[in-house]
């Protein structure tokens, strides 16, 4: 159990508006599903009547895309007290969000942006992050984003920063193992120097996910099947965690629902005692 | 009185709705460009908000000047670091008219891939996001076709915004509160003298839409992948709903527009008939008018128009 004793959910799908119907006519056998939780916000209709339907059925998760924690922008209230409406409607086991910012001066560029790793950005954030604790209530996950830019004024690697911020905020993690693949290869570092850093006890998910290798660099696009050396890093982390939940992310040219989650259940093969 | 109860289509690609936050931008954007550097001299922000508003403005305005980047930003094992801040630059600009591809499909389509980006990276540059969901981002469409000057659209301005405003009601429709049915027998069991100053509750879900021109039949051929010209003025109406979670469209009169406008503005219902201003010398039209209205009401109740009903006190 990790240090939240936060429930172990098995391998979930994230849910997408393309399978909406063949879950609720067929009620398949997944462990957990989750949202995107910007999906759900600013809305009244169909999305959130789907979204009411499956959380009966299935246990959620919240995963959002604009918290923006790493932003000098103040936190926004508004959407913190959506959000813990969202999650008390869902009964969502935990909220994760991602370790970046995704605007400022009141734009909001919907991209996942980096922050130099330095003591004033880890202040930052772990101020931040505390606060999100409270008004929630619980621990918030952060996840590890994918990058494509690295700061010359950085001066702490990622894994560095994340698990010191860990420890300062007292929050959980996601870990994306896609996310350390391809930042590993756009930057140039060895994924396990990241994967040994990691604080195991407060990993409660981990993601993995499709990418897109353009030679010159990976995107993080959440297409296709999961890569073999991504499934070996989910290995690596989960067997050295204490059964994190698993999650499979297909944003693009999403296939049958059948297929999707037949590629979730790929990660039975990493995370058993055999496979250790 | 020869008003017929049109046949509603059904909105079979709105009928699963489309994904909206997402880390990446699937669609691939051929004709984006990165604009070229300003002319500046290089700064290096201090703080991490300066460095912040030093990225925003990178990505989303004017690509700083390569000294600039270098100071700012480190090589990767591949690409310089130019090269690795456009990462960013390109995915901020797809993710976004990815979103309003999605919204206005039919829009896009008929413009073609080059000049639809066009008109949405003006639309970015004009209106760009700031509220942390994106399933309102696209609401300025219709005002922005009208009112851009855009030369993606031509001469066409008028008509592309009246499309516009179609594809948005959809939108609307969808994120739309329902309510619950609303039973007709209990409309059947208000009192014949109540009727007249009774009031229709309306559903959140319906929106009813008068064009200049034929937009709903431009639009269905095109969802039937035809490739209509853009048709001339002739004014049309149109009714947008949602039962359940399906979306529909159903082409009105204009007789029907004016009783059901005036009874989604809960005019009383006998004030709402009184639009259809027939002829009450002639017990034919009389009898026509009675039997026409009785069929909308069902079908309106039926496709849940309304909510509830109140009578006057």
């Amino acid at each position: 159990m990790n240090r939240f004793s936060l429930p172990s959910l098995g391998i979930g799908l994230g849910l997408r508006t393309t399978h909406y119907s063949h879950i609720l006519e067929h009620r398949p056998n997944v462990d957990w599903f989750e949202i995107l939780s910007e999906n759900y916000m600013q809305t009244k209709g169909r999305p959130l009547t789907f979204l009411d339907k499956i959380a009966e059925m299935y246990p959620i998760a919240m995963h959002g895309v604009s918290l923006s924690i790493g932003s000098t922008d103040p936190l926004d209230r508004q959407y913190l007290s959506e959000l813990k409406e969202l999650r008390d409607r869902t009964q969502a086991r935990w909220v994760s969000d991602h370790l970046c910012w995704t605007g400022v001066a009141g734009k909001n560029t919907h991209d996942l942006l980096p922050l130099p790793y330095t003591e004033e950005s880890l202040k930052h954030v772990a101020a931040r992050v505390r606060t999100v604790q409270d008004i929630l209530g619980a621990p918030l996950a952060l996840e590890n984003p994918s990058t494509y830019v690295e700061f010359a004024g950085s001066t702490m690697t990622e894994w560095e920063f994340l698990s010191e911020l860990a420890r300062e905020a007292d929050c959980a993690l996601l870990v994306d193992v896609n996310n350390i693949f391809v930042s590993s290869y756009n930057h140039g570092f060895d994924p396990m120097d990241y994967v040994r850093a990691l604080p195991f006890d407060r990993i409660v998910q981990m993601h993995v996910a499709g990418h897109t290798n353009h030679g010159t660099h990976i995107v993080d696009t959440h297409i296709g099947p999961v890569l073999e050396p991504v499934w070996q890093l989910l290995g690596e982390v989960y067997r050295r965690a204490s059964a994190p939940s698993v999650l499979l992310e297909w944003d693009a040219d999403i296939p049958s629902f059948e297929e999707t989650h037949r590629e979730a259940l790929r990660a039975r093969e990493f995370i058993s005692e055999e496979a250790a | 009185m020869t008003d017929r109860l049109p046949s509603p289509v059904l909105d079979p690609n709105r009928d699963v709705g489309t994904e909206r936050a997402s880390a990446t931008p699937a669609r691939k954007h051929a004709h984006l460009k990165v604009a070229g550097a300003a002319q500046k001299s290089a700064v290096v922000p201090q703080t991490l908000s300066a460095l912040e508003r030093w990225m925003l403005g990178a990505i989303a305005d004017a690509p700083p000047v390569d000294s600039e980047i270098d100071a700012i930003l480190t090589p990767g094992p591949r690409l310089s670091a130019k090269d690795r801040l456009a990462v960013y630059q390109f995915g901020y600009r797809a993710r976004l008219v990815e979103c309003l591809a999605d919204d206005y499909p039919i829009v896009a389509r008929t413009l073609g891939e080059g000049a639809f980006e066009e008109l949405a990276a003006e639309y970015i540059e004009r209106h760009p996001s700031t509220a942390p969901s994106l399933n309102a981002f696209g609401r300025h469409m219709e005002s922005f076709c009208r009112e851009s000057g855009s030369r993606a659209l031509g001469a066409n301005s008028e008509f592309f915004a009246e499309l516009a405003r179609l594809e948005w009601a959809l939108v609307e429709t969808i994120h739309a509160e329902g309510a619950p049915p609303f039973d007709f027998q209990k409309l059947a069991k208000v009192p014949v003298e109540a009727w007249a100053t009774a009031r229709l509750v309306p559903s959140k879900t319906v929106r009813v839409l008068r064009f200049e021109y034929p937009v709903n039949a431009f639009f269905q051929a095109r969802r039937e992948d035809k490739e209509p010209a853009i048709p001339a003025e002739s004014p049309t109406e149109l009714a947008i709903y949602r039962v359940g979670f399906r979306i529909w469209r159903m082409d009105l009169t204009p007789a029907m527009t004016r009783v059901l406008e005036a009874l989604l503005a809960e005019q009383p219902i006998g004030d709402a008939l009184a639009t259809i201003a027939v002829d009450e010398s002639d017990p034919a039209a009389l009898g026509e008018a009675e039997r026409s209205v009785m069929v909308w009401f069902r079908e309106w109740v039926e496709g849940g128009f309304f909510a509830g009903v109140t009578l006057a006190e």
